[in-house]
């Protein structure tokens, strides 16, 4: 990041993608970590997230984002295999 | 081109308008690159949330993916990647005849 310490506009533009990139991913899986874990963790909201919910979200967004990081790898390795017959 | 980056804060056009053809070139591949990197990264959400809801089915009661839940994410990609291959591969044999 520090490497485009601002400067000419060619940097600029590319720290700014980077920047909206990063900010996009983020907010899919910040979406996805709520969708799934509140689905999974309060199926019956009542006027306030019980200790139990509370853990079982906790537990529910390690959870995700080691699946998250799981897929990642897999799908790399897959799509690198699959490269050299012209998939994607 | 339009501005893909709408009215953001940070540069100008008349900034960009200056950029020497070598940069337009980098800037060019630079974005190629990270549309690539945004397509896959959004296909890694999709898969995710496919196969988090096809492994992960128990009641979870721990962060980290039991020895089930395991394999099976990475069975789940690699199928996924299989079906989507019988599909391209049905699809060109239903154009070729």
């Amino acid at each position: 990041m520090s490497a485009y310490a601002s400067g000419d506009p060619k940097t600029q533009v590319m720290r700014q993608i980077q920047q909206e990139a990063a900010m996009q991913n983020a907010k899919m899986l910040v979406e996805k970590l709520n969708e799934h874990c509140f689905e999974r963790c309060v199926p019956k909201p009542s006027t306030s997230l019980s200790k139990g919910e509370e853990t079982c979200f906790s537990n529910c967004l390690q959870k995700y984002m080691t699946a998250w990081n799981t897929v990642s790898q897999q799908y790399i390795t897959a799509i690198q295999k699959n490269s050299s017959s012209s998939q994607f | 081109m339009d501005s893909p980056l709408g009215g953001g804060p940070g540069f100008n056009e008349q900034d960009l308008a200056k950029l020497s053809d070598r940069d337009k070139q980098e800037l060019t591949q630079f974005v190629q690159n990270e549309s690539q990197k945004a397509r896959i990264q959004s296909a890694i959400h999709n898969l995710t949330d496919t196969c988090f809801r096809k492994c992960v089915t128990s009641k979870i009661s721990s962060r980290d993916l039991d020895k089930y839940e395991q394999p099976c994410m990475q069975n789940c990609v690699d199928r996924w990647m299989d079906a989507n291959n019988v599909i391209m591969k049905e699809l060109q044999a239903l154009q070729r005849n």
